[in-house]
């Protein structure tokens, strides 16, 4: 009995001693937080939603594929593509239909994945259900000349079935990168004939993410950090070192506070605690993840997140689901909207 | 009843052939009976029947729909025979394959091997692990229960929930650790699913279920015989412990290899044999069979149904066989109630 309340005792003495730190960091709320050392370098003064247009500017209007191609798939098999007249490319991300519209051949695709959701796709069918899963009846319904696809989706014995019933799967590399989206370019270019097309786009995109980084302004870098927000369950994650939103904090010029406070897994739950340590100046989040949480104002009652410089000015950027990391020939119009967003130009 | 006994077996056969037909006609890629005959013989090298019209339709069905269809049926019966004989060899209506822990080892096991992120295996690396998995907990649950060489049935079923408790709190801990997608793959896995049926899968399965169908033939009649008593049955020859043990590693054996690639489906196991019993009664000569059959029917018609009920959608088979199965054997109990006061 007098060990329990001793350990009471105690408990609460450390309950207090947490509160005092709380209030010396972040200070209540309503007063200023304290002062972030790049604060007058962000324009960015309270919620905004960062976005790209609807649509992907084919590099050309008139591709002319060079057919047969044997290219090695990303499973070392060697496959032979013998058409590009009827196309489906289907990954997790809509990453791989993103780059066959890029390269200009749009026209032919007949299958989609649900990722893949600009204008100009959505008549495309989707061949996916619920998201992860691929359907082989869907996809030989369409009578495919050739799948573009990678292991982000599966069931892996799907590809494999439609291997077996004859048509040419060509898997690609399935991780997501900033740096790997040359090759990831290239490779869709090169399995549909189309190659010189293929350098010309990743030209483009490089250009384009070149200028986005040369926004960031001199001095010191906003911290900012991507948390992984979904419904009112109390999940939080937040992105660290390969998450791909680190890649894409780093391109504008930012810190990202995941990496920073030393984070070693993509995505890590956090905890309250945590997250004030971690003082970000500002919050990146998905769209339909923010408004499954009830909007900025939800996002602000997670315990945490209101005790950090982004919760006190409400600094948060929220960006379309099937965007942010993608990896896909739109990253540099990505970037470049995030830095606007951030820094007031691009 | 002895007339109705005697065409059960041939009427759930011709059922069985008639569902199969039409389950492998139907999905997104239309095809009609006669074409699917006709595709099914010229695979085997037969000419016979009109090709399909899809230009993907034979690839489709050999691909695609044939392995799947004989996986359901496979499974399905592996499910139901199981539930049989373990409600024979328990003399207890509530037991089902679960009930012995293969189910949450199996789970255990394949969630281990999502969460670590293994494939040493390729993708047959879940399945392995599943059934490993599945069986190491069945044997935990009988050896913990086993003393002196003996093992009591309520022992064994108390054991068995045990087990299973910690399972589940083995697969909640992984949930935890699991990173996003893993966690996604899991709940799915848990949900059970016919999509990516291969080949292989069927031949790898194919086998375990003709060696549990053997001991289930093997056991039938002393089955019987324990139905009478643990103690009348001991005085007419039969030695209960060892039944008990080859039945429960038949069991194991069944579960682990049908919930390998499908994952956990629930409920089959333990409402086909019942429904069986009501309509054949308890001979287990011909009560074992017709479970078998009964499964593999019920199996193949709830896969149909998961992938074709919602337009380019994949209902979880786990979910559908328990939504479905839950609220029919509780109308069953009601039944059985009015009818004889409780069960037989």
């Amino acid at each position: 009995m007098v060990a329990t309340t001793r350990r009471q005792v105690a408990a609460l003495l450390g309950g207090l001693a947490v509160v005092a730190v709380l209030a010396g960091c972040a200070g209540p709320p309503g007063l200023a937080a304290a002062p972030s050392a790049t604060g007058a370098d962000l324009a960015i003064d309270g919620p905004a939603s960062v976005r790209i247009g609807d649509d992907v500017r084919p590099i050309t209007d008139r591709p002319e594929p060079v057919l047969p191609v044997t290219v090695t798939s990303h499973d070392g098999v060697p496959v032979t593509v013998s058409s590009v007249d009827r196309i489906v490319a289907v990954d997790l991300y809509g990453t791989i239909g993103e780059i066959v519209f890029g390269l200009g051949l749009g026209d032919r695709m007949v299958g989609r994945d649900s990722s893949t959701g600009f204008a100009a796709a959505s008549a495309v069918p989707v061949v996916t259900s619920g998201g992860h899963d691929l359907n082989a009846e869907a996809v030989l319904d369409l009578n495919p000349t050739v799948v573009l696809t990678d292991t982000s989706i599966g069931p892996i014995e799907v590809q494999q079935q439609l291997r077996s019933a004859g048509v040419p799967v060509v898997f690609l590399d399935p991780t997501r990168t900033l740096d790997g989206v040359p090759g990831q370019i290239r490779a869709v270019a090169a399995a549909l004939g189309v190659p010189a097309d293929g350098d010309r786009l990743v030209e483009r995109v490089g250009g384009e993410i070149a200028a986005a980084a040369a926004a960031a302004p001199d001095g010191t870098a906003p911290r900012i950090a991507f948390l992984y927000v979904r419904g009112s369950a109390g999940v939080y994650l937040m992105a660290g070192p390969g998450s791909g939103a680190d890649a894409m904090i780093r391109a504008v010029g930012a810190v990202d506070v995941g990496t920073d406070i030393g984070l070693t897994k993509p995505f890590v739950p956090i905890t309250s605690e945590a997250l004030i340590a971690a003082q970000p100046d500002v919050l990146l989040v998905m769209t339909h993840g923010l408004e499954s949480v009830g909007g900025v104002d939800g996002l602000l009652r997670i315990p945490g997140i209101a005790q950090t410089p982004a919760g006190t000015h409400r600094r948060v950027l929220d960006v379309d689901d099937t965007q942010l990391l993608n990896f896909g020939p739109r990253v540099g119009e990505m970037i470049t909207a995030l830095a606007t967003a951030l820094y007031g130009r691009s | 009843m002895r007339t109705r006994s005697a065409i059960l077996l041939p009427l759930l056969g011709v059922g069985l052939v008639a569902v199969a037909v039409v389950a492998a006609g139907s999905g997104q890629v239309g095809v009609p009976p006669a074409e699917v005959v006709g595709a099914f013989f010229r695979g085997l090298g037969i000419d016979l029947g009109p090709m399909p019209t899809h230009p993907q339709g034979y690839n489709a069905l050999w691909a695609v729909r044939f392995p799947r269809v004989a996986l359901a049926i496979v499974v399905g019966a592996c499910l139901a025979l199981a539930g049989a004989m373990l409600q024979g060899v328990f003399g207890n209506p509530l037991a089902e394959p679960a009930v012995v822990g293969v189910s949450s080892g199996a789970a255990v096991g394949a969630c281990a091997v999502i969460v670590a992120g293994i494939s040493v295996l390729g993708s047959w690396t879940v399945a392995v692990a599943a059934f490993v998995g599945g069986l190491a907990a069945t044997a935990v649950v009988y050896a913990l229960s086993r003393s002196d060489g003996r093992t009591e049935v309520v022992t064994l079923v108390l054991t068995g929930i045990a087990v299973n408790a910690f399972s589940f709190g083995c697969i909640a801990f992984l949930i935890f650790v699991a990173d996003p997608q893993a966690r996604e793959q899991i709940v799915f896995w848990q949900l059970g699913s016919l999509n990516g049926t291969t080949w292989p899968a069927v031949y790898a399965v194919l086998p375990l279920t003709a060696a549990g169908a053997f001991i289930a033939v093997a056991v039938a009649r002393r089955l019987d015989l324990l139905a009478l008593g643990e103690g009348p049955a001991r005085h007419l020859g039969v030695n209960v412990e060892r039944l008990r043990l080859v039945v429960v590693l038949a069991v194991a054996l069944l579960v682990a290899s049908g919930v390998a690639f499908t994952g956990i489906v629930g409920f089959v196991g333990l409402v086909v044999p019942h429904v069986v019993r009501m309509v054949a009664g308890p001979a287990h000569a011909l009560l074992l069979p017709a479970s078998a059959l009964g499964g593999a029917l019920v199996l193949l018609a709830a896969d149909l149904l998961a992938r074709t009920a919602v337009e380019n959608a994949e209902l979880p088979l786990g979910m559908l066989t328990s939504l479905v199965g839950g609220p029919f054997f509780f109308w069953l109990l009601r039944r059985t109630r009015s009818r004889q006061g409780g069960w037989a």
